[in-house]
């Protein structure tokens, strides 16, 4: 008795009716979808790649940005002994200058 | 769409819908609703609220696809039954218990007609038991008889160990075949 019992409940269960879905159900959600924007999950690898194509220059740029770079390690290194020579120049200039007012 | 793409399995889909694939993502969609409808139905018992959940767990999907974690996860079906078993179960807290519709149509027209008014009897008395059980017991129901999901699955989508769930089922249908004796 149990056994039948056990049965038909298994039959009653299985057999239980579901109201249809709309048939553009699937359709809907695809429509949906297109307007939504997907959120991308980015590695920090790939964030620092996106913040320098940010920045990204063509060719002729990279030259010129070389060439002022360049320009500038130059000029900086040359500077202190331009700066020593106006600095002996002037000075002779400035006794020079004392030398003749002394004799005024 | 190229004909390869519904040979494709759920997991090649989602790895195509991880890089903004919308032809991959329609393809998984149009596999997948009807299985996932009749569980949210189930749960619901309301035709329109069991649409919008299932709308809902796939716009989901589409919007952060990095929810779905290969390795973590065995089966992207598996899975999603408990991305829809959860949002079911918010939809209820939110509208409080479901009333069962008059209007369902429980009725088999393929059998004779007092056989069929003996059928929507049971049918009705069935469900209305269903629905008193305790959530728990309803869900691992639901997931067994319904969906057809082995009790393994069933335990893993209900996030339970194999005996947990083994034992709920035994109670809900102890419970059961005592409430619905006349019928049985």
């Amino acid at each position: 008795m149990s056994e039948n019992q056990d049965d038909k409940l298994a039959r009653l269960l299985r057999s239980r009716r579901t109201e249809a879905a709309s048939p553009d159900l699937a359709a809907r959600i695809i429509l949906q979808a297109q307007s939504l924007p997907q959120v991308q999950n980015i590695s920090l690898w790939q964030a620092v790649r996106q913040l320098f194509a940010e920045f990204h220059l063509p060719k002729p740029g990279y030259v010129f940005a070389g060439a002022l770079v360049l320009g500038m390690v130059v000029g900086f290194s040359t500077a202190p002994e331009n700066v020593q020579s106006s600095d002996a120049s002037s000075s002779t200039a400035q006794s020079y200058i004392a030398g003749d007012e002394g004799l005024l | 769409m190229p004909a390869a793409w519904p040979e494709k399995d759920d997991h090649e889909l989602l790895a195509l819908i991880q890089d903004g694939s919308g032809q991959a993502f329609g393809v998984l969609v149009e596999r997948h609703t009807e299985r996932f409808y009749r569980l949210a139905f189930r749960y619901l018992q309301n035709k329109a609220a069991a649409e919008d959940v299932v709308q809902d767990a796939f716009l989901k999907l589409w919007e952060n696809p990095a929810n779905w974690q290969p390795e973590r996860n065995s089966k992207f079906t598996t899975w999603f039954y408990r991305v829809v078993v959860n949002l079911c179960l918010d939809h209820r807290k939110r509208k409080g218990p479901v009333a069962l519709d008059e209007d369902l149509p429980l009725i088999d027209d393929r059998a004779p007609v007092d056989e069929m008014m003996m059928r929507a009897q049971e049918q009705r008395i069935l469900e209305r038991e269903i629905a008193a059980l305790p959530e728990r017991q309803r869900s691992a129901l639901n997931l067994c008889f319904d969906e057809g999901l082995t009790n393994q699955e069933a335990a893993e989508v209900m996030g339970l160990n194999l005996k947990a769930l083994q034992s709920l089922i035994m109670r809900a249908k102890t419970t059961l075949k005592e409430r619905i004796k006349n019928c049985l």
